[in-house]
C-alpha cells in the first residue's frame, strides 16, 4: 500500500537536497474530489500531494512542456524533473525516453502503484452513487474503493467504477522508476482486448455505422490531442498552423500549400483525423486513456489506439513501453513480418 | 437507356523501381488492361504514408493499390520491409473501422511482371465492380 506519508517523504527529500527543479504530483482539486495536476517547488509544498483513485491525468505530458521549455532557455537548469507516476505513465514516460524526446536523467520518477486496481471513472461513479455527492475517494481492502460522500462512507468494489483502461491493464506498476511506492501486485485481466474483440466481432457494416456515428460527432476541439503526452510534434499535420498568410502572399503558394484535411468537422474529415491520429499513435499509445477522458463528447477514441496496440502484439509480437532500448514499431522490420494480405 | 456501368476508379501508388517500370512493361507490350487504374508513381512503396490511402479514398477512389518491389529487391535495401508493416497495420485499421478490406491491396510487383500488373488490376476491377461506388470515406460535398 503507498502510504501518503512516504509519498510526501520522498518528495520533501528531493526538494529539501535541490536534486530537482521541481516535482509533479497530484493536489485535491477545486472539483468536489477529483485531484488535480500539483507543481511543487518547494519542500513544504509537499505537504499539498495526495493519492488516491481520483489521480486520472497523465504528468507525463507535463515532461514534454517541460523539454520544450528547456530548449527555448538561454541557461536552461539541467536538474532533472521529479514526477509521480502510476504504471501507464510510466511506460509513456519509457516511449518518450526510446523516441529521445526526453533522456532518462531528465526525470526523477516517483513511482505509485495502483493497489492492483486503478484509477476511478468519474461517469460510472456518479452512475453507481445515483448523483450523491463525493467528498473523497480512497484506496481500500481487496480491490475495494472508500467512497465518503454526504450520507458516510461506503465500499464499492473498484471493478464496478474502474475506468476502462484500467480494467484492461497489462501492468499496474511502474516498469521504470527511481522510487517505487507500494507493491508490484499484478492485477489479474481476462483479455487486455476484450473491449476491442466487442467491435471487432461485428459485421463490417455494423462496424461502419457505429464509427460513422462516434467520428461523426468530433467537433475538432482537439483535447485528444493536447492532453496525449505522445503528440508532440511542433506542427500537427492534419492542422497546419505554420502558413502563414500575408498580405503579400501570392494566390499560388495558398494552392501549392497541401491540405491534407479540411478544418470543418464534416464526417469525412473527422475519420481522417482520428486513423490519422490512430496511426500516428501506432506502437506508441499506452493506453493512458487521457484522450478518451478529457473528449468532451465521449468518442471511444481509445478502441482505435487499442486496436493498433492488440495488432502490433499479435503480428509483429510488439509491446510498447516496456523496453526504451527497442527500436519502435514503424521504424524497424523482422523478415518474417506477415505478408499473406499481399498478392 | 440502358444504365451505365459502374466503373471503378483504382489510385495505384507504384513504386519507381518496380512496380512503375512492371506497369510501364505492360505498356509497352501492349498488354490489355482495364483503364480504371489513375498510376502515382512514388520513389519507394515505403514512402507511401497512411495519408496518402486516406486522402485517395477521401477524395472519391473506389480501391487502392500500394505496390512495390518484392522483398529483398528494394532500390533502397529495406523500404518495402517497413511497407510491409505500416500497410499491415492501416488495412487492419480500416477494416476495423468498417471499410470494406476488399477495396484497399497491397502487392509485390518486379519490373519484368507486366503480367502480374495486369492480372492483378483485372482482378481488383472484377471485385470493385459489384461493391458499387465508395462512399464511406469520400468527402462530403
Amino acid at each position: 500500500m503507498v502510504t501518503l506519508e512516504d509519498l510526501k517523504h520522498e518528495a520533501t527529500k528531493v526538494l529539501k537536497n535541490g536534486k530537482v527543479k521541481y516535482v509533479i504530483g497530484y493536489q485535491n482539486g477545486t472539483d468536489q474530489y477529483k485531484a488535480m495536476p500539483a507543481f511543487l517547488k518547494d519542500a513544504d509544498e509537499a505537504e499539498k500531494l495526495v493519492w488516491n483513485p481520483s489521480c486520472v491525468h497523465n504528468l507525463t505530458k507535463f515532461l514534454v512542456d517541460e523539454s520544450r521549455r528547456k530548449k527555448g532557455e538561454r541557461e536552461p537548469d539541467e536538474r532533472p524533473v521529479g514526477i509521480v507516476v502510476k504504471g501507464c505513465d510510466s511506460r509513456a514516460i519509457n516511449v518518450l525516453i526510446q523516441e529521445k524526446f526526453i533522456s532518462r536523467d531528465d526525470v526523477h520518477i516517483i513511482g505509485v502503484s495502483c493497489e492492483s486496481t486503478g484509477v476511478v471513472d468519474e461517469n460510472k461513479l456518479a452512475k453507481k452513487l445515483k448523483g450523491k455527492r463525493v467528498k473523497k475517494v480512497d484506496y481500500g481492502e481487496d480491490g475495494h474503493f472508500v467512497v465518503t460522500t454526504e450520507e458516510g462512507r461506503v465500499n464499492i468494489p473498484a471493478e464496478e467504477v474502474l475506468a476502462e483502461r484500467c480494467l484492461e491493464c497489462k501492468a499496474n506498476y511502474p516498469v521504470v522508476y527511481d522510487v517505487f511506492l507500494g507493491d508490484k501486485e499484478k492485477k489479474k485481466i481476462d483479455d487486455p482486448y476484450k473491449s476491442v474483440q466487442k467491435i471487432e466481432g461485428m459485421s463490417t457494416e455494423e462496424r461502419w455505422k457505429f464509427w460513422k456515428e462516434q467520428l461523426g460527432r468530433c467537433i475538432r476541439c482537439y483535447a485528444c490531442r493536447s492532453a496525449c503526452p505522445m503528440c508532440y510534434c511542433d506542427e500537427c499535420v492534419v492542422d497546419t498552423i505554420n502558413f502563414v498568410v500575408e498580405p503579400d502572399t501570392k494566390a499560388e503558394e495558398k494552392a501549392q500549400k497541401i491540405k491534407w484535411i479540411e478544418k470543418s468537422p464534416t464526417g469525412s474529415e473527422n475519420i481522417v483525423y482520428h486513423l490519422v491520429r490512430a496511426m500516428h499513435l501506432a506502437g506508441r499509445c499506452i493506453d493512458c486513456g487521457e484522450c478518451e477522458r478529457v473528449c468532451p463528447l465521449d468518442i471511444p477514441i481509445r478502441f482505435l489506439n487499442k486496436k493498433l496496440e492488440k495488432e502490433a502484439q499479435k503480428l509483429f509480437g510488439y509491446e510498447v513501453g516496456f523496453d526504451p532500448d527497442i527500436p519502435s514499431l514503424v521504424s524497424s522490420f523482422k523478415d518474417e513480418d506477415p505478408e499473406d494480405f499481399i498478392r | 437507356m440502358m444504365a451505365e456501368e459502374f466503373e471503378p476508379k483504382i489510385v495505384a501508388f507504384l513504386c519507381k523501381w518496380c512496380s512503375s517500370a512492371g506497369s510501364d512493361l505492360a505498356g509497352v507490350s501492349r498488354m490489355e488492361y482495364p483503364p480504371n487504374v489513375v498510376p502515382i508513381q512514388v520513389m519507394c512503396s515505403g514512402s507511401v504514408s497512411p495519408l496518402y490511402i486516406l486522402s485517395a479514398f477521401k477524395k472519391g477512389a473506389d480501391g487502392v493499390l500500394v505496390s512495390g518491389c518484392h522483398p529483398g529487391d528494394c532500390h533502397y535495401i529495406k523500404g518495402n520491409f517497413y511497407a510491409r508493416r505500416r500497410i499491415a497495420l492501416v488495412k487492419e485499421l480500416l477494416e476495423f473501422i468498417g471499410l470494406d478490406p476488399e477495396r484497399f491491396q497491397m502487392s509485390w510487383v518486379s519490373a519484368a511482371e507486366g503480367v502480374k500488373y495486369t492480372q492483378i488490376i483485372k482482378d481488383f476491377v472484377n471485385v470493385l465492380k459489384p461493391m458499387g461506388p465508395q462512399t464511406k470515406l469520400r468527402r462530403s460535398q
